[in-house]
């Protein structure tokens, strides 16, 4: 019988450092806590802060109901890009040139 | 033939614009992310919002990337230390290692050659943006609202950047600045009262120099003027050198080794005023506690008493941005201002003014951008003072553990004990590894050596994977190098070092 060199061993090593696997993000954002850095008076008040972040502007999130229950959006781009960049084909230089010039630039 | 080759020119110019074109006349639509300031938190922050598809712009005053850091700061004086120190091993340590040399020193090529590195890195940012396709704007950013930001011409780049850029998000990298001399009784000149530009800049070596604050500007540059010549006098309010987070008694240490080097301290001392007379600089300064004044004489005097958050021109107070009563952005965990889509990193809000902090800050707020998600452990960000020996910690001392209320053990490992460091006649300092005493789980670690600031990215990784020392005293470091003094010093908090 010849004991393994693991059981021979006054005791075996288990570390602190554990694998983890590949990181994935979780699927809920994160909750808003004070900076760690942050001097304690601001940790004191943040729900204060966070009261003032939660009502400013814009954000992509920061699309509202009217009265009517329709979405109200405060900057253009929040709203879906068919109304500020409609799907049509972009118009070459030469394209335009050769309208601005009635087809003379052509030749 | 005459009319061949016009049709052919007309041809190719027409072919040069079909490349181009053009959309109709709608709204712009704004940039993804816009960061204001190129430094390592603002450059670094635009490139990884970038790579994770955002469409980027980064807005850059200075002329040139790379911020602070890469212009005024870390970089030029890493360069100026490592071609002092060299000039000084030559002078005076070559001789006992079996090297006859004759040097002298040619200030203008040193200079240049740090000039050569800065230049050389910004250059690499600007191909980086190119790279990850993030817009380079040169020039002054001012909010106009929260969500736009106007930009002014610099003399740099006085034509071709937009006048106002719009962002569904923005990032204020916008850095630090020198703090002046507090109650402004001593202007800095950068000629003979300086700061730490200025002193990167001097033509000649002082005779004499006197370096107003003990942090670790303050003895960089001390070191690197007192190794080329000149005789150095650091003056500290506090009564150790270091600055703030460092251990005790390896500033202890710390100033032995460098009072042996030729520096001279006064420590719980207070300059009250600087009077510039006769091509001299004369300070007066009392004990701190109070005392007689003494006279300081001086041929230059660097004044290197910390630095303040910068947002000059930057007209925060159109966004609707709050600041804290010393000029920082406030900000939640995830980087968020008090406005929810502008973000703020770097020196310009909490947390220790360094720039691998703003680098990890920069990288996270894009991500909190992008997915909701970010990472940076302000338990594990290392310090470093770059003089020689090194000097870097990380996590707690053993002053902080003490007045938590936590029981801890301390491994601890000289070099002179250690072979390289014994092979490269290079021995002093000592690793010292605080751990937990009920766990063995590594709380902190302070090295003053050889190396020491490559060293400590060891118990960076140690600190934020959650190691104990006998994780890091079981794996293997090759032999001979300085780093198998942290193993041992792991040994000797999980157990008992070998070689000692």
């Amino acid at each position: 019988m010849h004991p393994s060199l693991r059981r021979c061993s006054a005791r075996v090593h288990a570390p602190l450092i554990k694998f983890l696997g590949k990181r994935t993000y979780p699927t809920t954002p994160e909750a808003r806590h004070p900076h760690p850095a942050a001097p304690a008076e601001f940790k004191e008040r943040f729900s204060q802060f966070l009261a003032k972040m939660n009502s400013s502007g814009s954000e992509s999130s920061s699309q509202k109901a009217s009265d009517s229950g329709a979405a109200v959006f405060s900057n253009f781009w929040e709203a879906p890009p068919r109304f500020w960049k409609p799907r049509v084909r972009e118009l070459e230089d030469a394209e335009m040139d050769a309208v601005m010039s009635g087809g003379a630039s052509s030749y | 033939m005459l009319h061949l080759k016009r049709v052919a020119q007309n041809n190719l110019a027409r072919a040069a614009r079909r490349s181009a074109s053009r959309g109709l006349a709608t709204a712009a639509e704004p940039y993804d992310v816009v960061v204001v300031g190129g430094g390592p938190g603002g450059y670094v922050a635009a490139i990884k919002a970038a790579q994770l598809g955002l469409r980027t712009a980064c807005i850059e005053k200075r002329g040139a990337l790379g911020g602070t850091c890469l212009n005024v700061g870390c970089i030029p004086s890493k360069a100026m230390l490592n071609n002092s120190h060299l000039y000084h091993q030559a002078q005076h340590d070559f001789a006992r290692r079996g090297i006859d040399a004759t040097v002298s020193l040619n200030l203008p090529k040193m200079l240049e050659a740090k000039t050569n590195a800065v230049t050389g890195l910004t250059k690499g940012i600007e191909i980086l943006f190119k790279q990850n396709k993030v817009d380079y704007i040169k020039g002054s950013a001012s909010f106009v609202s929260s969500t736009r930001l106007a930009i002014s011409p610099i003399s740099e780049a006085p034509e071709g950047a937009p006048t106002e850029v719009e962002a569904k998000n923005i990032i204020i990298a916008t850095g630090s600045e020198v703090s002046p001399f507090p109650g402004g009784a001593i202007t800095i000149d950068e000629k003979q009262i300086v700061s730490s530009t200025g002193a990167l800049e001097l033509q000649q070596v002082p005779k004499k120099m006197v370096v107003i604050g003990g942090g670790i500007i303050g003895l960089e540059m001390g070191s690197v003027w007192s190794r080329l010549g000149a005789e150095v006098t650091v003056v500290e309010f506090l009564g150790a050198i270091g600055g703030a987070g460092i251990d005790e008694e390896v500033a202890k240490t710390f100033q032995r080794i460098l009072g042996k080097q030729g520096l001279k301290f006064k420590l719980n001392t207070k300059v009250l005023s600087a009077e510039q007379k006769d091509g001299k600089v004369y300070l007066e300064a009392e004990p701190a506690k109070g005392g007689k004044s003494e006279t300081l004489e001086a041929d230059v005097v660097l004044v290197a008493v910390g630095r303040r958050p910068y947002t000059e021109g930057l007209n925060i107070e159109a966004a609707g941005v709050e600041k804290d009563n010393r000029g920082r952005i406030v900000i939640d965990d995830q980087f968020t201002t008090s406005q929810k889509h502008i973000k703020c990193i770097g020196d310009v809000t909490f947390g220790p003014m360094l720039a691998h902090k703003a680098e990890e800050e920069g990288i996270a707020a894009a991500e909190f951008i992008k997915s909701g998600h970010g990472h940076v452990n302000y338990a594990a960000i290392p310090s470093v003072v770059y003089t020689h020996p090194e000097v870097a910690w990380v996590g707690k001392t053993e002053q902080e553990l003490k007045a938590e209320g936590v029981k801890y053990k301390i491994g601890k490992f000289s070099f002179a004990a250690n072979s390289r460091a014994k092979t490269n006649l290079d021995t002093e300092g000592f690793v010292k590894i605080i751990v937990e005493a009920e766990t063995d789980r590594i709380l902190g670690a302070h090295i003053i050596g050889p190396n020491a600031g490559e060293m400590i990215s060891e118990a960076v990784l140690a600190l934020e994977y959650g190691a104990s020392s006998e994780d890091v005293a079981r794996t293997c470091h090759a032999h001979p190098t300085l780093s198998e003094a942290f193993k041992e010093a792991a040994m000797a908090a999980s157990g008992k070092p070998i070689h000692m």
